[in-house]
């Protein structure tokens, strides 16, 4: 591992990771957007990325769950596994990937579709055989929106607050019953309380999943994770717990980035 | 220097001054004046013309205006059924699945653009070329139909390679992100999003197919309807060249026969025109149109519902290496 890595986070990076990469390298074209990182992401813990626009943040996640392949010119090397399977293998089929690993993007983005049908769209198309109404009961539930929409699941998604539209897009992810959760700024667009409610959520669904956020906002960052990757100019500058991160940074880079220093 | 000093005063009731928005309501209202004159004066040239005299003018005409007519509307269904699929599907390929963009992908893309330009006597001097001589083809309406398929499918392929553009990328990256197949991608979400554009275009381009006279007169339609056509196997036969056929004639009551066929065209053109409005707002409605609040939603949080800012077109612009 090419960055520094506190004892602390060592000691919670060695129960068996539910994902991991080892020397990730991410290009689009002639930029380098990821070099040769490598991280292990714990079973129920929430892991945030951090590091200023252009970092690398984004890469790092879509190489996980290897979206990054549908931009053309992109180029992934190195490792990437999810509980021991490696995401790059011979035979892996990126679409199993992407449904075993969910991710909830930036911007809300519903389809232009009923609430039912946004979240019955992933299970629909992975040929999911069971109850539909019950699975996308239990997805809503499990995101906080089930109350709010209840009554009238056909509603058009568009129609919700953003807020809302946030939280069906986690519902969604989840109805596709992931393995893993990645979030790339998923509170980017809301303002505090409903920053304040969907981290809520986050936090909830750490006992189910291990989770990797990607956030430009450092109090968050702070509130949420248990540990905290930097990342600077595509290469990870130190892993460390989030207390450590926050509290005493192991790298100089780090201190200054998260001391608000950094040039 | 007080604030004030720098501002005009507030006048109440002052409106602005607004070039760009008067030149938009000259235009528009020049061109309305424009086409209303038009249509009066084709209306008084075809009563002119000698269909004032109508129905009793037409006489046996109107067996040779329904055969031309049964002819156009057979010529119009085959035309849509062999460009429309492979228009539509040569934009979908164009757009989701020849990314990034081969030479070959990028020199069918430039030739179907400038075939958008050439002129429609063109496609009738191919046809009669490739279809009639080389493939020693009769010249029945699915001749007539195979030469307007070429003429339509440069535009409908633009058209909808345009519309298939304008689909945000981050219905796409969501859809992909869910575990879709560059497949269900389309079928779900790039289709039903781009479906009214490229129903306009259809329409557009039937329209242009139904109205064209010229490739149809060059591959050698026939000069007269005596019955209509049973089957795209029966001779080639539009109402536009059979218009053209009377009016070509020196004797006056094949003027009123020629006006007949004119009228006749412009009805069926504005059938297909309605139709595709039908289709298009049919295609266009859904949750997208019919959007309504939620009992019991949250009040917005800062942002309008639906603004999903993410949905720039050019957002990530897919192009799966995947399965």
């Amino acid at each position: 591992m090419n960055a520094s890595l506190s004892p602390d986070a060592r000691i919670l990076a060695q129960q068996a990771p539910a994902l991991s990469c080892h020397r990730l390298s991410v290009r689009f074209g002639a930029r380098q957007a990821l070099s040769e990182v490598s991280l292990d992401v714990p079973e129920n813990r929430i892991v945030s990325v951090i590091g200023q626009t252009g970092c690398g943040k984004t890469s790092l996640l879509r190489a996980f769950n290897r979206t990054n392949e549908t931009i053309p010119g992109a180029r992934t090397s190195g490792a990437a596994r999810c509980r021991g399977v490696d995401l790059y293998g011979r035979g892996v089929d990126p679409v199993e990937v992407r449904r075993r690993i969910g991710m909830v993007f930036q911007q809300a983005t519903p389809f232009p579709k009923s609430v039912f049908d946004n979240v019955a769209f992933g299970p629909r198309v992975g040929g999911f055989k069971g109850d539909l109404h019950e699975l996308c009961e239990e997805a809503l539930a499990a995101a906080g929106l089930w109350e709010d929409v209840a009554g009238d699941l056909d509603a058009p998604a568009l129609a919700l607050s953003a807020e809302q539209q946030q939280q069906l897009c986690i519902a969604r992810t989840l109805a596709v019953k992931p393995d893993v959760l990645l979030m790339d700024e998923p509170t980017a667009s809301l303002d505090p309380a409903a920053t304040a409610r969907i981290e809520s959520l986050v936090h909830a669904l750490k006992s189910a999943y291990a989770i990797v956020v990607a956030t430009h906002d450092l109090q968050q960052a702070a509130r949420l994770s248990d540990m905290t990757a930097f990342l600077e100019e595509g290469e990870l500058v130190e892993y460390s717990t989030t207390a450590t991160m926050f509290t005493n940074p192991l790298t100089r880079r780090a201190e200054e980035y998260v001391t608000g220093r950094a040039k | 220097m007080t604030p004030s000093a720098q501002w005009p005063p507030i006048a109440p009731g002052r409106r602005r001054f607004d070039p760009l928005g008067l030149a938009s309501r000259v235009a528009a209202a020049t061109l309305a004046m424009s086409a209303a004159a038009l249509l009066g004066l084709l209306a008084w040239r075809l009563w002119d013309f000698g269909l004032g005299a109508a129905p009793q003018a037409l006489g046996g005409g109107w067996r040779a205006i329904g055969g031309a007519a049964a002819g156009t509307a057979w010529l119009v269904a085959l035309t849509g059924v062999l460009a429309l699929p492979a228009g539509i599907g040569t934009a979908i390929y164009l757009e989701e699945y020849a990314r990034p963009k081969t030479r070959a992908a990028s020199a069918l893309q430039a030739a179907l653009a400038n075939l958008c330009g050439v002129p429609s006597v063109v496609y009738g001097v191919a046809g009669l070329t490739f279809l009639v001589h080389g493939l020693s083809l009769d010249r029945t309406l699915l001749t007539g139909a195979l030469v307007l398929a070429a003429l339509a499918l440069p535009p409908v392929v633009a058209s909808s390679t345009e519309a298939i553009r304008a689909v945000p990328g981050g219905l796409r990256t969501a859809a992909v992100g869910l575990g879709a197949t560059r497949w269900q991608v389309v079928r779900h979400h790039v289709l039903p999003a781009a479906a009214p554009c490229i129903a306009t275009a259809a329409g557009a381009a039937l329209t242009r197919a139904a109205g064209a006279a010229a490739p149809l007169l060059v591959v050698g339609a026939a000069s007269m309807a005596t019955f209509a056509p049973p089957s795209p196997a029966a001779p080639l036969i539009s109402l536009p060249t059979q218009a053209f056929g009377w009016a070509a004639r020196p004797q006056s009551e094949f003027a009123a026969r020629a006006a007949g066929a004119g009228l006749a065209l412009l009805a069926v053109l504005l059938g297909i025109h309605l139709a595709t409005v039908l289709l298009r707002r049919r295609l266009a409605q859904g949750p997208v149109a019919s959007a309504r609040s939620l009992p019991g939603a949250r009040a917005p949080a800062g942002a309008t519902p639906g603004d999903a800012n993410a949905n720039s077109p050019r957002d990530a612009r897919d192009s799966f290496p995947g399965p």
